[in-house]
């Protein structure tokens, strides 16, 4: 079984890598992701949003409706935590 | 050659890591271990885009200095980072912390129930269980 998992292991991962040829150089500033929006962002952040800091311009003004949902993950799981291990201690004293 | 491995190696580098994590997931009996590699496999994730937003050269992390004169100078977005790669990578840190606290807190479940966190003898416990009708 851990040798048909390793190879499996093995065989996605030098797909990637052959994937990983076209992939733009590392610190390339013109490659795709450096080069399309991500310039606008940069330039305007300042101006649309008076945050020096562009993440946190992003963020929380640019991507504020995700912020608040991601919230609501945290909420989420916040909760899912407190239901489980509800009682958790009062088992605990039982078994003692 | 040499100049393609030094502008690919830093993807190669997480490409293993993420393999590493991988490989932990599904050949670990332990379930501790399964998560501790679900996150491995999320930080070679998140170490990757940000690999992408880096630009070679003398640029500045993406926080505008000098920002009280603003409006005055202009800025050239290649002097600063792309920011865009550090903010999707901080959603993903938010789901990836929500992920394993609610993972951790049904290992403790499982651990009270079972008195173990083997995958096999969780197996074994709960047929034997099943074969004496609790």
């Amino acid at each position: 079984m851990k040798t048909i998992i390793l190879a499996f292991v093995i065989l996605s991962g030098g797909l990637l890598i052959y994937g990983t040829i076209d992939m733009p150089a590392w610190g390339d500033p013109h490659s795709p992701a450096n080069s399309y929006v991500s310039p606008l962002y940069i330039e305007e952040a300042l101006k649309e949003t008076e945050t020096p800091n562009i993440v946190t311009a992003v963020l929380a003004d640019y991507r504020g409706y995700d912020t608040m949902g991601e919230t609501t993950v945290i909420f989420t799981a916040a909760v899912a935590c407190a239901l489980l291990l509800r009682g958790w201690s009062e088992g605990r004293k039982e078994r003692e | 050659m040499l100049e393609f491995i030094i502008s690919k190696y830093n993807f190669w580098l997480y490409v293993i890591l993420m393999m590493i994590g991988l490989y932990a997931m599904l050949a670990k009996r332990n379930l501790v271990k399964k998560l501790i590699g679900m996150n491995i496999f999320q930080t070679a994730i998140i170490l990757f885009y940000v690999s992408i937003g880096v630009k070679k050269g003398s640029v500045h992390v993406p926080i505008i200095v000098d920002s009280h004169g603003h409006g005055a100078q202009l800025i050239h977005a290649a002097d600063y980072l792309n920011p865009l790669p550090h903010v999707l990578m901080l959603t993903a840190i938010v789901v990836s912390i929500a992920t394993t606290g609610v993972a951790l807190a049904v290992l403790i479940l499982i651990y009270r129930r079972y008195q173990t966190l083997n995958e096999d003898e969780i197996i074994h416990i709960r047929q034997a269980r099943q074969k004496a009708g609790v």
